[in-house]
């Protein structure tokens, strides 16, 4: 959902969508070329693939500069809860592969707790970029933020009722 | 004189109630009216007062039959008036005659039997008996030796004083119970100077069925021989020793019941009060008075009767409501099982005390049994002459349309069969424990926690949180 | 009939009493003598042949295998002397259940008697009995002679392998039946608390992570005086609605049932959404001010 909205981000050229298009653009070019190259011999896969692994590196640090040089503040700070989110999820299901599902309910609450704030806070994320203004002409950032408090807590009273 | 006056009434309450319990019209059937001379004891016994244990009430309880005597071929004899039964009991004695005429073929007294009719059916190896009763006797499962002739004799235990030489007056020792789970209805209290004494019977072969009881059986040593043909030896063995059943009982599942005694001798006053010599020379007395009171006794429904007084199961947990019998229960939940029986002895309605090595067993049953338990004697619950039975335990955890199951068949004692249908339903959704006494659940509990708790940190700095790089701020602008 | 049987027991009772005179007569008894136990296989091999003693039985049980046929051959006699018996059984006994099959045996007018008794005679319940069957002959007559009935051998029965056991099924007789109790399913255990603790902990340390996150981003409240000063009644009332609502979450979580809950949420929800409009409003002004 993200990296196609970013692709469709060209017509306004600010600093940090032309820095994504053209690492989305470049990451794809040299994928296609490991897969249509892998075939014809070996060695010139490995060499192939060596290059496209330094392709890959320069592409991340490029991705992570332009983030930390033009990415708003305001996004970084909902990054973060995303972030946040995320590893919170990931204790809660390691917890659950580690020490199984007893008792179930409380899993899908307390995991879904995570993942659904991850949703919701991932389309606040979208309707608020100033990037995708275009997209959503008639919904300005507050009244996303409205939908957003609002769908948090009825996601928070679901998971309450549902843990028992 | 007014304490007098209500002793007599009660003397006289006690005695009219003291009959069986399904009846006192009793049919007695015999070759000749004018045979009943000699069975005048044993059918005076059945009618008029009988000794008594108390000795200052000398004649106590009245058995109360009324007796309605016939022959065979008697015209007004029947079974059955407009399709009711005309007689609550009969008793059979041997016939001479070949049949029994069209007033009692094997068919009518099968339906008598299913009509709830108590049958006390004797026989004799003076003469061959009767084709009606060998084919009643066959759809019973019960065999008789072949061409209706047999006679039981052994050399071993006969009666020296009479049967020196012939050895076909048997002497037994008084008949206890067969299996160790049996109540001792017709042995119990026998000393061990009296025998039973059984003069020229028949000797009979039991069906497996679990609805025939052998009452007496024969000594190992006796053997059933045809007098007719083996008078000089014995070539073709119908049955002997223990096969053979001298006196035997079936109960229908309606509890109606038939009692068979090979020798009809047995119940003659001359045997009543004869003093017989074992062939170890001993003078004995007989048991036979006591043995056909009690055999007759038993075949009329006097004794080994049960009755279900109440059946109560309610919920055994603390806090919960103690209503009886509700209609549904929970899994898991623990119940209490309270079922209350008296019997039936000769007189009076007693507490029923399941016998020694027996037990009464509860099934809780959804097309199979998930439990069967022994039931325990709650002393808290029984009375003078109800015996209360209880029973504990945890329902099953698998919902869904149970049966309290009390399946009592036990011979001797009629059929004890009590159903009581509960639901037993799921968990509601708040019985469960809740989430915070599952250790379990604990970090998934801290999730949600720290879900709400970032988020409305997360709110805080959405609204008023200022952007640090304010050009940056413009620029997206 | 009855006559017959007398005129034979009292010509019995004569021979007695010619043979051993009167006196004697009540003390005779009976016996037998030249017993013998043979088995024969019926193929050829070879055949076990032994005396019987009316006094000692035999010592070691004899095998009769599904092929074989044990044979009994004896005399019997009364105060020694040969004479028919009214009854002459070879009788069988499974000493576990007590069970016992007679066999009769053919006796001819001097005595001489014999049986033949092979598997196939044999009840079921025989066949299958787990010891040797106890075989005792019984040899008895009327009259006034005492009867003999004295254990003889016994037999071992060697089913054959290759058929089926005979079988055998108890008759239903009705009695206490065994106890059946429910096998619960196992409660669901929880893990050790040692795990839950440790992941609890991981869990909660994910939100001071967070806080410090942000912090290190630059994240402030800088804009809180700002708003409140321009719209104080409906930001401290969104806020605090928002956060009143999670408040009635908890209660709900821990002691109110849904009636009591949700006319609470409905009150909050109203606050919110009334307050929500100007708080945001005043956000927006911020925003389109180039604040934000």
């Amino acid at each position: 959902m993200a990296p196609k909205n970013r692709n469709n981000r060209d017509v306004t050229p600010s600093a940090a969508s032309t820095a994504q298009t053209s690492a989305t653009s470049s990451g794809s070019a040299p994928q296609a070329a490991v897969s249509t190259s892998a075939k014809p011999a070996v060695n010139k896969s490995v060499s192939s693939s060596s290059s496209s692994k330094q392709d890959w590196n320069s592409v991340v640090v490029n991705l992570a500069n332009s983030y930390r040089d033009s990415a708003p503040q305001r996004t970084k700070l909902i990054d973060a809860f995303m972030t946040f989110l995320v590893v919170a999820g990931a204790l809660q299901f390691l917890y659950c592969v580690v020490a199984g599902n007893y008792p179930f309910n409380a899993f899908l609450s307390g995991f879904s707790a995570t993942v659904g704030q991850f949703v919701l806070t991932a389309s606040l994320r979208i309707q608020t970029t100033e990037a995708n203004k275009s997209d959503f002409p008639s919904v300005s950032p507050e009244r996303a933020f409205a939908d957003f408090v609002f769908c948090s807590l009825v996601l928070h009273f679901f998971c309450v009722n549902f843990i028992n | 004189m007014r304490s007098l006056l209500s002793f007599f009434a009660l003397v006289w309450a006690v005695a009219v109630s003291a009959i069986s319990t399904t009846g006192d019209r009793l049919l007695v059937v015999l070759d000749d009216v004018a045979d009943q001379s000699s069975y005048s004891k044993f059918l005076g016994d059945l009618t008029s007062l009988s000794p008594c244990p108390l000795s200052v009430l000398r004649y106590w309880p009245r058995r109360g039959f009324k007796l309605s005597f016939e022959t065979p071929k008697s015209e007004s004899l029947s079974l059955f008036h407009l399709g009711e039964r005309a007689y609550d009991h009969v008793i059979l004695f041997p016939s001479k005659s070949k049949g029994l005429g069209p007033n009692l073929t094997a068919n009518l007294l099968l339906q008598f039997i299913n009509a709830n009719g108590n049958i006390l059916l004797t026989l004799s190896s003076g003469s061959s008996t009767p084709s009606s009763i060998v084919s009643l006797l066959a759809e019973l499962d019960i065999q008789l030796p072949a061409d209706r002739t047999g006679l039981v004799v052994d050399h071993f235990n006969y009666d020296a004083a009479s049967a020196a030489d012939q050895h076909d007056v048997l002497l037994l020792p008084a008949p206890h119970s067969i299996r160790p789970d049996i109540k001792d209805f017709f042995g119990a209290g026998a000393s061990s100077n009296e025998v039973l004494v059984f003069p020229r019977g028949v000797g009979a072969t039991l069906g497996s069925g679990e609805l025939l009881t052998p009452i007496v059986r024969a000594p190992r040593t006796a053997y059933s021989y045809n007098p007719k043909e083996q008078g000089e030896v014995v070539d073709d063995l119908f049955a002997a020793g223990e096969q053979l059943a001298l006196a035997a009982a079936f109960q229908a599942r309606n509890s109606a019941r038939l009692a068979l005694v090979g020798s009809a001798e047995l119940l003659e006053d001359a045997w009543f009060d004869a003093e017989v010599k074992t062939t170890s020379g001993q003078a004995a007395k007989t048991f036979n008075r006591e043995f056909a009171k009690r055999l007759s006794g038993w075949a009329f429904q006097e004794i080994g009767v049960l009755r279900v007084n109440w059946i109560e199961h309610h919920l055994n947990e603390v806090g919960a409501s103690n209503e009886s019998n509700p209609g549904i229960y929970r899994i898991k939940n623990d119940v209490t099982y309270t079922i209350s029986l008296s019997e039936w002895s000769w007189s009076s309605w007693s507490t029923f005390k399941v016998p020694a090595n027996d037990a009464l067993q509860l099934e809780f049953s959804m097309l199979s049994p998930f439990h069967r338990l022994d039931l325990a004697l709650d002393p808290s619950h029984s009375t003078a002459e109800a015996a209360a039975y209880t029973a504990s335990f945890k329902l099953p955890d698998q919902h869904g349309i149970f049966n309290f199951k009390i399946n009592y068949k036990r011979p001797f004692f009629t059929n004890v069969e009590e159903k009581n249908t509960v639901s037993v339903r799921h968990m509601a959704h708040d019985e469960w424990p809740r989430s915070y006494v599952i250790s379990g659940a604990w970090p998934w509990i801290t999730g949600i926690g720290a879900t709400v708790a970032a988020w409305l940190a997360f709110c805080a700095l959405w609204i008023y949180s200022a952007p640090i790089d304010q050009k940056k701020g413009a620029k997206k602008l | 009939m009855r006559f017959q049987q007398q005129s034979f027991a009292s010509a019995a009772l004569l021979a007695l009493a010619t043979a051993s005179g009167l006196a004697s007569a009540a003390a005779s008894s009976w016996g037998f003598d030249d017993a013998s136990l043979s088995i024969a296989a019926r193929k050829g091999s070879e055949g076990i042949k032994e005396k019987l003693n009316q006094k000692t039985p035999l010592a070691t049980p004899v095998a009769l295998g599904s092929a074989d046929s044990l044979k009994v051959a004896l005399t019997a006699k009364d105060n020694g002397k040969g004479k028919r018996p009214h009854q002459a059984f070879v009788v069988l006994r499974d000493q576990d259940s007590g069970l016992e099959a007679p066999f009769p045996l053919t006796v001819k007018e001097n005595g001489k008697a014999v049986v033949q008794i092979s598997q196939k005679d044999l009840p079921a319940q025989l066949l299958l009995a787990g010891k040797p069957l106890k075989a005792s002959v019984v040899i008895a007559s009327f009259g006034s002679a005492t009867g003999l009935n004295t254990p003889a051998f016994e037999v071992e029965i060697r089913l054959d392998p290759a058929t089926p056991l005979p079988n055998y099924e108890k008759p239903l007789r009705y009695g206490k039946r065994p106890e059946i109790h429910h096998i619960f399913r196992s409660d669901p255990r929880s893990p050790p608390k040692v795990i839950s603790l440790f992941f609890t902990l991981a869990v909660a340390a994910t939100v001071p992570a967070l806080f410090i996150g942000w912090a290190l981003l630059g994240a402030n409240l800088n804009h809180l005086t700002k708003a409140l000063g321009a719209a104080p009644l409906s930001h401290a009332s969104f806020f605090g609605s928002i956060v009143a609502m999670e408040f009635v979450f908890f209660m709900y979580y821990t002691s109110w049932n849904l009636f009591q809950t949700l006319p609470a949420a409905v009150v909050v929800g109203a606050v919110a959404v009334l307050s929500g409009t100007k708080a945001l409003g005043e956000v927006q002004s911020r925003r389109l001010a180039g604040e934000r």
